[in-house]
């Protein structure tokens, strides 16, 4: 048993009510200090590997399972999960469900006050962890203002501070900016220092692949290969792009998208003469106090505005990636496109045609980071239905045809995967005749051929003549879809150049 | 003012005033202890830097103090008038108990609360659960008003005019939404030890200091004071 | 894990419906503030709107304790939200007996689910007992200062020591409907979603 700290035996596994297996015959060790990562599509078993090791196989997700796991000389099937909690730590995907109390405070001592240990080494302990990883800024302050990399850094010192030997992180960065993913990488390469055995399931590859010392590729619920650390960084595009993975040696091309210092010298601003002409869109969130009338904003208010953009022609029926740093307005840009921003007075021209107000509701549609919010009604088809004027059965079939979706036309939307729910509610958009489709982070926590997919989707949206503009930071979206770049800093437009060309230049570099 | 309240007494001041909304003051003298009761947390909102909602708390309840004197003594009748004395009088009635519930709910931190409901020897599953409906009521307006842009956006905001669809449309998406995150939530409270058999601790050290008994002391009189004249005399 | 004690998820279930019940309780009070009528016609829109998560709920757990958990944590949050402690034998009772009826139904029986729902849904009485007990002394006030009787008639008019027991009757029986309705709901979208 010596050196050898997980021992997964040939484990099957069906979730309760499935009929597939999500785990075929997997066996698995891994020493102790090893840093693994876990790579494969989306249902390939990742996620499963993770829960049989936190021990959520079998004691929360219930089903069928043969074989046997042995955690640290434990045999989880006899282990109680809260005997786990200070040999094995997990992270997880969404930043905004694993917290439990309000305060950043609260919840780093939370793992330690549940196994009941005296307060005085729980504080001891927050005190160490907070110095560890950096947390004074953050630390007496409400969990729900914080973004998602915050929070995410919080998850990580809540989980760290119950000392755990093992550390398991299921897709931490899905939901994370670029510059949060560098914070967490620095997280993980700290807890590689001290010692501790990571293992990573992840379908963003780049950030972790200096890290790690083996990796695990998993296929439809079983291993399907593995390479040493080395092996791994040396895999280019085209090995991956075969396994439909996410590339793993990005990180040259991601710098010379994301290069915001060298756009804003540029100032490159593309002009178009035919388009949709976005005008006087001036919004701040820090409210002004009034008294009856209700100021409207302008570009006099300058450096109080979040949002100033005095006019934009955004080409038709293109892709456009809204780039910029986290919280410079890139959705607040988006909200006001659409009108959610009542304060944001702006028109928006159409061939000629002017909206303002609430007119410009329908003319434009957010796909919202999380796509549950959207749907209402128990099928498919009523969805679509229900965005319609005159309910007109043969264009909803017809819509509903265009996006793959007419076989789902009588399920519940919430009965769908995540991109199937996505494109539902495109196709309640497209219902509504929107004419400009907004996306807000469409691809994050996807995987390479889901991300694919989605790409796909926004070219075809645009080739069928709407305009589609996409908040993201994925720089394999970008690549493969869009086809002009719009950066923005502090809600002002600093360059607007086509993506194309640029990349075109990358890759002549390259070669 | 540099010591907190205790949570107990803070739980111990709402106990007195709901207690002391439901006797209503018939000479000056009650008023005064009425009114001084009143008072006391909305100076306490004050020490709490509360400054905003102190301030309004003081002069909505001072204008419905006035207002429900003023017209009470002029005997004057009129639908309208009737109707604002009647909301005044049951502001000055209720308001104390409002002002003292905003101050225990703003200026005390959940893990106060749960550690003191620990102390008073609530079993743990109580202040879990007390715990996660606390920390749901910001998750839920979270969701709602993402809900609400969604809606919005669809202009169904008004369910088609439908009142069943205005619920339905609100309700379900935000019980998809919260059941989700609460099946998340639990794993992940769970793998950091939730639930575990050994009896949970808490680093909020309760400590009841000399403003605790100051103001149990000053309570407990007011109690006594309306007791005594409600049914003693 | 079919064991029959609570576990930590279940409380943390449980924290997640009293939450989303509150917030129902407390989106129809604030429509109270607009007319004295309208606080009246708690005993209607509570059961009902409330149905829809209470429905979900009883097929989340179904294990003793699940509602009395529930009626107790109403009874503190109201409390300690300045709405009075009279009320908290009643929620707690209402929790007590309502849990034992849905678990004599095994917590699958839908006609004990319906009788237990009606029987929960008279904790929303309870928001009207500080009210009770200081009407009569504020009508007395009220006629002091001068008041026509008929208007303190009309204000009290609905909710009085008499007309409690009519809205406890009330609340029971829009339990009972509303629980039809919230099974509906569950059914339409839940069930279909295959969430339950």
């Amino acid at each position: 048993m010596t050196g050898s700290i997980i021992d997964i035996r040939n484990v099957t596994h069906k979730y309760k009510g499935s009929e597939q297996d999500t785990l075929d015959n997997v066996s698995l060790e891994i020493k102790e200090g090893e840093t693994v990562l876990l790579c494969g599509a989306s249902g390939s078993g990742k996620t499963s590997v993770i829960r049989l090791i936190n021990g959520l196989i079998p004691h929360y997700y219930q089903g069928d399972i043969t074989g046997e796991v042995y955690v640290d000389g434990k045999d989880i099937s006899q282990t109680e999960l809260y005997e786990l909690a200070g040999v094995v730590g997990t992270v997880f995907q969404n930043p905004r469900s694993q917290f439990f109390s309000i305060d950043t405070d609260g919840e780093i001592v939370f793992g330690p006050e549940n196994i009941g240990l005296d307060p005085k080494e729980i504080t001891a302990r927050k005190d160490g962890i907070i110095e560890q990883m950096d947390l004074k800024d953050l630390m007496g302050r409400s969990l729900f203002e914080l973004s998602g990399g915050e929070k995410q850094r919080i998850a990580c010192a809540s989980v760290a501070a119950l000392l755990p030997k093992i550390m398991l992180l299921d897709e931490p960065s899905s939901n994370l900016d670029w510059e949060s993913i560098g914070t967490l990488r620095d997280i993980i390469s700290e807890w590689k220092k001290q010692g501790k055995t990571i293992i990573i399931s992840e379908h963003r590859l780049w950030y972790v692949k200096d890290l790690v010392d083996r990796v695990i590729y998993m296929e439809d619920g079983h291993i399907g290969c593995e390479w040493s650390g080395d092996e791994f960084r040396s895999l280019d595009d085209n090995d991956t792009r075969s396994l439909k993975l996410r590339p793993v040696n990005i990180q040259g091309r991601y710098e010379e998208i994301f290069d915001f210092s060298a756009k804003e010298k540029e100032n490159h601003r593309e002009e178009f003469t035919d388009g949709i002409v976005l005008k006087d869109f001036y919004f701040s969130y820090d409210k002004k106090p009034y008294l009856l009338f209700k100021k409207k904003y302008s570009e006099a208010d300058g450096e109080e505005l979040s949002l100033c953009i005095p006019e934009l022609v955004l080409p038709k029926g293109k892709v456009i990636s809204v780039i910029g740093c986290n919280g410079t307005g890139k959705t607040t840009f988006l909200r006001c496109i659409c009108g959610l921003e009542k304060d944001c007075t702006g028109t928006i021209a159409i061939d000629g045609k002017e909206y303002r107000g609430r007119r410009r509701i329908g003319l434009s549609y957010l796909v919202m980071q999380d796509v549950n919010h959207q749907l209402f009604t128990d099928s498919v088809a009523s969805e679509v239905l229900l965005s319609m004027k005159d309910k007109d059965d043969a264009r909803c079939c017809e819509i509903l045809d265009s996006l793959g979706l007419l076989k789902y036309k009588d399920t519940h939307p919430m009965a769908l995967s995540g991109g199937q729910k996505q494109r539902v509610a495109i196709a309640s958009a497209i219902a509504a005749g929107a004419e400009i489709l907004l996306f807000d982070e469409p691809t994050s926590g996807l995987d390479y051929s889901h991300m694919e997919k989605v790409g796909e989707l926004l070219h075809d949206l645009a080739s069928s003549g709407k305009t589609v503009l996409v908040s993201t930071h994925d720089p394999e979206l970008i690549e493969c879809c869009c086809d002009y770049e719009l950066y923005i800093k502090n809600g002002r437009v600093i360059s607007f150049t086509g993506s194309l060309e640029k990349l075109e230049g990358i890759r002549r570099n390259a070669i | 003012m540099t010591a907190r309240l205790d949570p107990r007494t803070k739980l111990y001041m709402i106990l007195v005033v709901s207690a002391v909304v439901m006797m209503s003051a018939t000479t000056p003298f009650l008023w005064a202890v009425r009114i001084l009761m009143t008072i006391v947390p909305i100076v306490l909102l004050i020490t709490e830097k509360h400054y905003a909602s102190a301030f309004r708390f003081l002069i909505l309840y001072t204008s419905a103090l006035v207002i429900n004197f003023t017209c009470l003594s002029e005997q004057s009748e009129g639908f309208l008038m009737a109707f604002l004395v009647g909301y005044c009088s049951i502001i000055v009635q209720f308001m104390p108990a409002m002002i003292t519930a905003w101050y225990v709910v703003r200026t005390t931190k959940i893990d106060e609360f749960v550690s003191a409901m620990q102390k008073m020897h609530f079993p743990d599953g109580i202040t879990i659960s007390l715990a996660v409906v606390m920390r749901f009521f910001p998750t839920i307006k979270e969701e709602y008003l993402a809900i609400r842009d969604a809606m919005k956006m669809r202009g169904i905001v008004l369910g088609e005019g439908n009142i069943a669809r205005m619920v339905e449309f609100r309700m379900i998406p935000l019980l998809f939404s919260c059941v989700n995150i609460g099946d998340e939530l639990s794993a992940a409270a769970i793998t950091r030890g939730l639930g575990g058999k050994v009896k949970r601790t808490s680093v909020e050290i309760l400590k009841l200091g000399i403003q605790d008994y100051l103001l149990i002391t000053l309570f407990t009189s007011v109690l006594l004071i309306f007791v005594v004249f409600k049914y003693f005399r | 894990m079919n064991k029959k004690r609570l576990q930590a998820k279940d409380f943390i279930t449980i924290g997640i419906f009293t939450a989303l019940l509150f917030v129902v309780e407390f989106a129809c009070g604030m429509l109270g503030f607009l007319h004295p009528y309208i606080v009246a016609s708690y005993v209607i829109m509570i059961p009902i709107v409330g149905s829809i998560p209470m429905m979900l709920f009883y097929t989340k757990i179904e294990k003793f304790g699940m509602l009395t958990i529930m009626s107790v944590l109403l009874a503190i949050i109201m409390f300690v939200m300045g709405m009075g402690y009279l009320g908290a034998p009643l929620i707690i009772l209402a929790g007590i007996v309502a849990d034992l009826i849905a678990k004599s139904g095994n917590y699958k029986s839908s006609k004990k689910t319906v009788i237990s729902y009606g029987v929960f849904c008279l904790w929303i009485c309870a928001n009207y007992f500080p009210v009770i007990v200081t009407a009569d002394s504020y009508r007395k006030d009220l006629l002091d200062g001068g008041y026509s009787a008929e208007y303190c008639d009309n204000l009290f008019r609905a909710i009085n020591y008499k007309t409690i027991g009519v809205l406890l009757v009330l609340c029971f029986v829009f339990g009972c409907i509303g629980a039809f309705i919230g099974k509906a709901v569950v059914k339409k979208h839940f069930e279909k979603a295959g969430i339950v």
